[in-house]
């Protein structure tokens, strides 16, 4: 039996034979049919959070992963989703772009998945509730966004940890006026990082990733079955490590500058140079849950996201500019009150 | 202090609103971006850090359009312009050390 067939059986219902689609509210395979529902937790679950340590002079310990024949590529925006069992939607998830069966293609093998734990309907009102409470969005933002629905995904990630050897230097100024100064410092510092999340897909940015992943937990791993996928669409990896590595580079710079910023303890510090040298890397190559609800705003694609995992939300949002342009105007009213005010004081 | 002497710190003022009101535009789309980060993206995180950098453009922003409105108000009471403008100098100085410790802080 070949892994196809393996995920259909697995993908039946044992007591009718139905198909079955993987419940986020029951935590567990439900029947379409006769709503029987059935667990996938298995006692080497905790196995899932396992990492992978990464040597750059040694090739990939998970070598590229078969073509599956369910794949889908995009026509709009060229990406990848698997869909398990039935395919639900012809859309893409990502852009909501048309979908056609692709041909062979190669991704690498997921080590994990964390399955979804919000439904559908809590999914769609927390997209609506964020795109209501946005500050000067355009009038009908909210209705456009109403007749959206949100997709089910498994959007690929990785994590990575690495402790990072810092060497650095810096300025910062003290005083103001004749007594400013500018001094020169430098100094060392290590640096852990331990479950970087970077997305592996363009399509989930840094940015949106930051808004919905705030709390991410490992022990929520389970091992990559296909029952877990029943329902969703899924994205490939198609990153190598080295790949996954180069993206999160910039990310991860950032971050040791503001740790940097931190360990110098004062203020005003600028000029940040520094020299990284990297140890210890461990990887995996996960699978995280995401809805994502696609609308147009002046022929602009826009997305709101919506965690999987807690229903945090965030997304891309356009502005109105005439409310802009008035709170600009009150604004500036408030700042020339009190600027004209202290004015008049000063005139003699 | 005659009614037409008032019409060039009228107008001024004006043209001040008009001016501040243009560039604050970007400053309220700006502060918008930080009130969500502030609210809704990770703390310390990647994206929270870049979307915040640039804060202090708001600051400069209200701070340019308080100055300038110091000078229209001062011109406004006393009738002398270029009197306003020679009051103005110790103001402006303390503004712009302001202005660069709050450029330092946003690097």
């Amino acid at each position: 039996m070949n892994v196809i067939d393996t995920d259909q059986s697995e993908l039946r219902c044992p007591a009718c034979g139905g198909q079955c689609l993987y419940d986020p509210a029951a935590q567990a395979l439900a029947c379409t049919s006769c709503g029987n529902t059935r667990t996938l937790e298995t006692p080497w679950d905790g196995a899932a959070s396992a990492e992978t340590d990464y040597h750059a002079d040694t090739p990939e310990t998970l070598p590229p992963d078969l073509p599956d024949s369910r794949a889908h590529r995009c026509e709009t925006c060229g990406g990848e989703v698997v869909f398990t069992g039935a395919a639900l939607s012809d859309r893409c998830p990502y852009c909501d772009g048309a979908v056609v069966l692709s041909t062979a293609d190669t991704g690498y093998r997921t080590t994990a998945l964390i399955p979804f734990r919000v439904p559908e309907k809590d999914a769609q009102e927390h997209a609506l509730d964020w795109v209501r409470g946005r500050l000067a969005a355009p009038n009908g933002l909210a209705a456009t966004v109403e007749k959206g629905r949100v997709a089910g995904l498994y959007a690929p990630f990785w994590t990575f940890d690495s402790t990072e050897a810092v060497d650095y230097w810096a300025s910062y100024t003290t005083g103001s006026g004749k007594n400013r100064r500018t001094r020169r410092t430098s100094g060392k510092l290590t640096v852990d990082f331990d479950d970087l999340l970077m997305p592996a897909s363009p399509h989930v940015t840094p940015l949106i990733r930051d808004g919905i992943l705030h709390h991410f937990d490992p022990r929520r791993l389970r091992p990559y079955r296909a029952g877990y996928l029943a329902g969703f669409a899924a994205e490939r990896h198609h990153q190598s490590v080295a790949e996954g590595l180069s993206a999160n580079e910039a990310d991860k710079r950032l971050l040791i500058r503001n740790r940097i910023k931190g360990h110098i303890n004062k203020s005003r510090v600028s000029n940040i140079g520094f020299n990284a040298d990297t140890s210890g890397i461990r990887y995996r190559r996960i699978l995280l849950p995401v809805w994502i609800l696609h609308y147009r705003w002046n022929d602009t694609p826009m997305k709101v996201v919506v965690s999987g995992l807690d229903g945090r939300t965030f997304g891309e949002r356009p502005f109105c500019r005439w409310k802009l342009t008035g709170y600009a105007a009150v604004a500036s009213l408030a700042v020339m009150a009190f600027g004209l005010l202290w004015g008049i004081g000063a005139a003699p | 202090m005659q009614p037409l002497s008032l019409l060039g710190p009228l107008l001024s003022g004006l043209a001040l609103l008009a001016a501040s009101t243009a560039v604050g535009a970007g400053a309220m789309r700006k502060l918008v971006h930080v009130y969500e980060a502030k609210h809704e993206l990770k703390q310390g995180s990647a994206g929270f850090l870049r979307t915040i950098a640039g804060w202090s453009w708001i600051a400069i922003w209200a701070m340019a359009t308080w100055f300038f409105a110091t000078i229209i108000g001062d011109w406004g009471a006393s009738g002398d312009l270029d009197g306003a403008i020679a009051r103005s100098w110790l103001r402006l100085e303390i503004l712009l050390h302001i202005a660069s410790a709050l450029s330092d802080a946003d690097s």
